[in-house]
């Protein structure tokens, strides 16, 4: 007997249970991730997102008076008095890859972490 | 008075005759295995995802020769990958080939087979995948798990394909 209905009850939720993995891995934000903060090219900073509870604005000081939003799962620039605006504008960062870069205050924000999802799709 | 013997018409008794099929589909195994180690990665592929070729002999085993000479071929296939890529690759070969030799044995009992050709392909191939994900995360890192649903879909389409070449060769063994 090559195939029986039976089968389809075998193959059916497999294919719905690697699905749904593929869905949640995609989606959900990744376990270890680090937000490294430098300032002219040295660390001054590494944020666990992961272990982050509460939102926080972190004030980096310097001329253009920066300012970073920490939340959970994600960080971003909350102010900057840069003129163009680019690293505000950049948005909030929540997964391993991203970066923002606030060019005129040397401040850039890098979230760091294992991003094996990216490298298999496809 | 001799204990009287099966003997078929090349005057062999049943005993020999699987021993010589045994010791075939052992050989059988360990070729597949080999020319499958030949084959270059496919791109699209993670890394381990294999057609499955040798597992077409484990299963028709299982079936045909019974559980320990099909566990026994498996353990062969095992030793036979580590000895030719290292002994990481007889950990997960040996793990993958045991459970899904005993998954697809399970599934052919006489009397007691409720997939066809194809279900018991998918069923023993997915059975491999997963217990070689599993050594894996345990010799390396928790992060290979999120080969998961990629292991678990190439391992039904895999499945899909050696159970169809399984029914399409399965008449010739049995002529063995």
């Amino acid at each position: 007997m090559l195939f029986r209905k039976k089968d389809m009850l075998l193959i059916f939720p497999l294919v719905a249970a690697a699905l749904l993995l593929l869905v949640w891995f995609t989606f959900r934000t990744a376990d270890d991730c680090v937000a490294v903060v430098e300032v002219n090219g040295a660390v001054v900073g590494q944020y666990d997102l992961s272990t982050q509870t509460d939102t926080q604005i972190l004030d980096l000081g310097g001329s253009y008076h920066v300012q970073l939003k920490l939340a959970p799962g994600e960080i971003s620039f909350f102010h900057s008095d840069c003129p163009d605006q680019v690293c505000v504008r950049t948005g909030v960062l929540t997964k391993p890859g991203q970066t923002a870069v606030c060019l005129p205050a040397r401040v850039s924000v890098e979230i760091q972490g294992e991003a094996e999802v990216d490298g298999v799709t496809g | 008075m001799m204990p009287k013997i099966m003997k078929d018409k090349l005057n062999l008794s049943s005993t020999t005759r699987k021993v010589a099929l045994v010791g075939l589909l052992a050989a059988l195994a360990l070729v597949l295995s080999w020319l499958e180690s030949m084959l270059p990665p496919l791109p699209m592929l993670p890394p381990g995802a294999k057609l499955g070729l040798s597992n077409i002999v484990t299963m028709y085993a299982a079936g045909a020769v019974g559980l320990w000479p099909a566990m026994g071929i498996a353990l062969l296939k095992g030793a036979f990958s580590g000895l030719m890529q290292g002994s990481v690759a007889f950990c997960m070969s040996t793990a993958g080939g045991l459970c899904s030799t005993f998954v697809m044995w399970l599934l052919q009992r006489p009397k007691k087979r409720p997939f066809g050709t194809i279900g018991l392909g998918v069923a023993g191939a997915v059975t491999h995948n997963l217990a070689q994900l599993l050594v894996a995360i345990l010799l390396t890192t928790p992060a290979v798990a999120y080969y998961a649903p990629f292991l678990l879909l190439f391992g039904v389409f895999f499945g899909i394909l050696t159970g169809i070449v399984l029914r399409v060769v399965s008449p010739f063994l049995d002529k063995i």
